[in-house]
């Protein structure tokens, strides 16, 4: 993907915008789990988003109704996942080492919206910051920290073998 | 699979057991409640190529380790407390300690590691069914008695926001 500088995460224009969000839809199809949820970009005010589109299956509370938690981590965990491997410059497929997500607000059966914000990236490591919102992005739902290791090639390949 | 001691447990236990059972996520992942024994809720989920982290490998995504213990935590709050009352995740930090392969059921073992009246302190490990090696670590904090929802006697009640 290009980058601009350091504002790589606020990059402007039309053919910036449609090109990073290809990119990051191009990562999100190669994961199976993420088409499954039905995890669809697009381009928000301040740059890439990711959708969740809500349907009875996500519901973990069916009397609120809300979503399951899970399904939050989930939106959290791909999001950071696929905004840190569009940043690195050989777009290596990146390990979550963990994740530390917080409950703001009872998250309602309808549509969540992720945007994820890129903490620090490093050689081998990537933190990001992920916030998910509902109706209004000034209200978040959620917000969650995920830590991912960048492969070295010695670990891609021997990756490789092991399958 | 069946279930041979939910009629032994409380009243409390057996209904929010049977609540996590029909929480409709849960039950799209094919999450089932195989244990409640002295506090500690053991969950067994069998991986489809769909819940895959990448469309080359047949490693399991990180995110359905995540629902697992995000179910198994909240079970585990009721396992504890033994009584029914509204519940919302305040947090959940979980790590990845190896990549989970799609060749074995997932089992998640929950346990509530402090109660007040207030907050539920919730461990939960996730493991290969028949390997003893722990794939994944969570910690996470419960609210309990939100507000806003009664807990219906006879099935149904929050299980996580």
């Amino acid at each position: 993907m290009t980058t601009i500088g350091d504002s790589a995460q606020h990059i402007s224009g039309a053919a910036e915008s449609g090109k990073e969000c290809a990119d990051w839809q191009a990562l999100l199809e190669r994961i199976p789990y993420a088409g499954h949820l039905g995890l669809e970009v697009q381009w928000g005010d301040g740059g890439v988003l990711v959708h969740l589109p809500c349907r009875e299956a996500l519901i973990g509370n069916f009397m609120l109704p809300a979503l399951h938690g899970g399904v939050l981590g989930a939106l959290i965990e791909l999001t950071a996942r696929v905004a840190a491997q569009s940043q690195d410059t050989e777009t290596r497929c990146p390990r979550i080492l963990d994740s530390h997500i917080n409950y703001l607000r009872s998250a309602q059966a309808r549509s969540t919206f992720a945007r994820a914000d890129i903490i620090r990236q490093g050689r081998r490591t990537s933190l990001v910051q992920v916030t998910c919102w509902q109706g209004d992005e000034n209200k978040p739902i959620a917000t969650g920290q995920v830590q991912l290791l960048l492969p070295t090639m010695a670990a891609q390949q021997e990756d490789r073998h092991g399958h | 699979m069946t279930k041979p001691n939910r009629a032994q447990h409380s009243n409390a236990v057996a209904t929010a057991w049977q609540f996590t059972e029909q929480v409709p996520h849960g039950r799209e992942l094919g999450m089932q409640v195989v244990s409640v024994d002295q506090g500690q809720v053991c969950m067994r989920l069998t991986p489809q190529s769909w819940m895959f982290a990448q469309d080359d490998t047949k490693e399991i995504c990180t995110s359905v380790l995540y629902s697992l213990a995000d179910s198994a935590g909240g079970l585990a709050v009721f396992a504890g407390a033994l009584e029914l009352m509204p519940i919302a995740t305040l947090d959940l930090r979980m790590d990845y300690l190896r990549p989970a392969s799609g060749d074995r059921a997932l089992l998640a073992l929950a346990t509530c590691r402090h109660l007040t009246d207030e907050v539920a302190f919730i461990h939960c490990d996730i493991l290969s069914e028949g390997n003893r090696e722990l794939l994944a670590t969570a910690n996470a904090t419960f609210m309990r008695n939100t507000q806003g929802q009664q807990f219906h006697a006879g099935g149904r009640g929050k299980e996580s926001a």
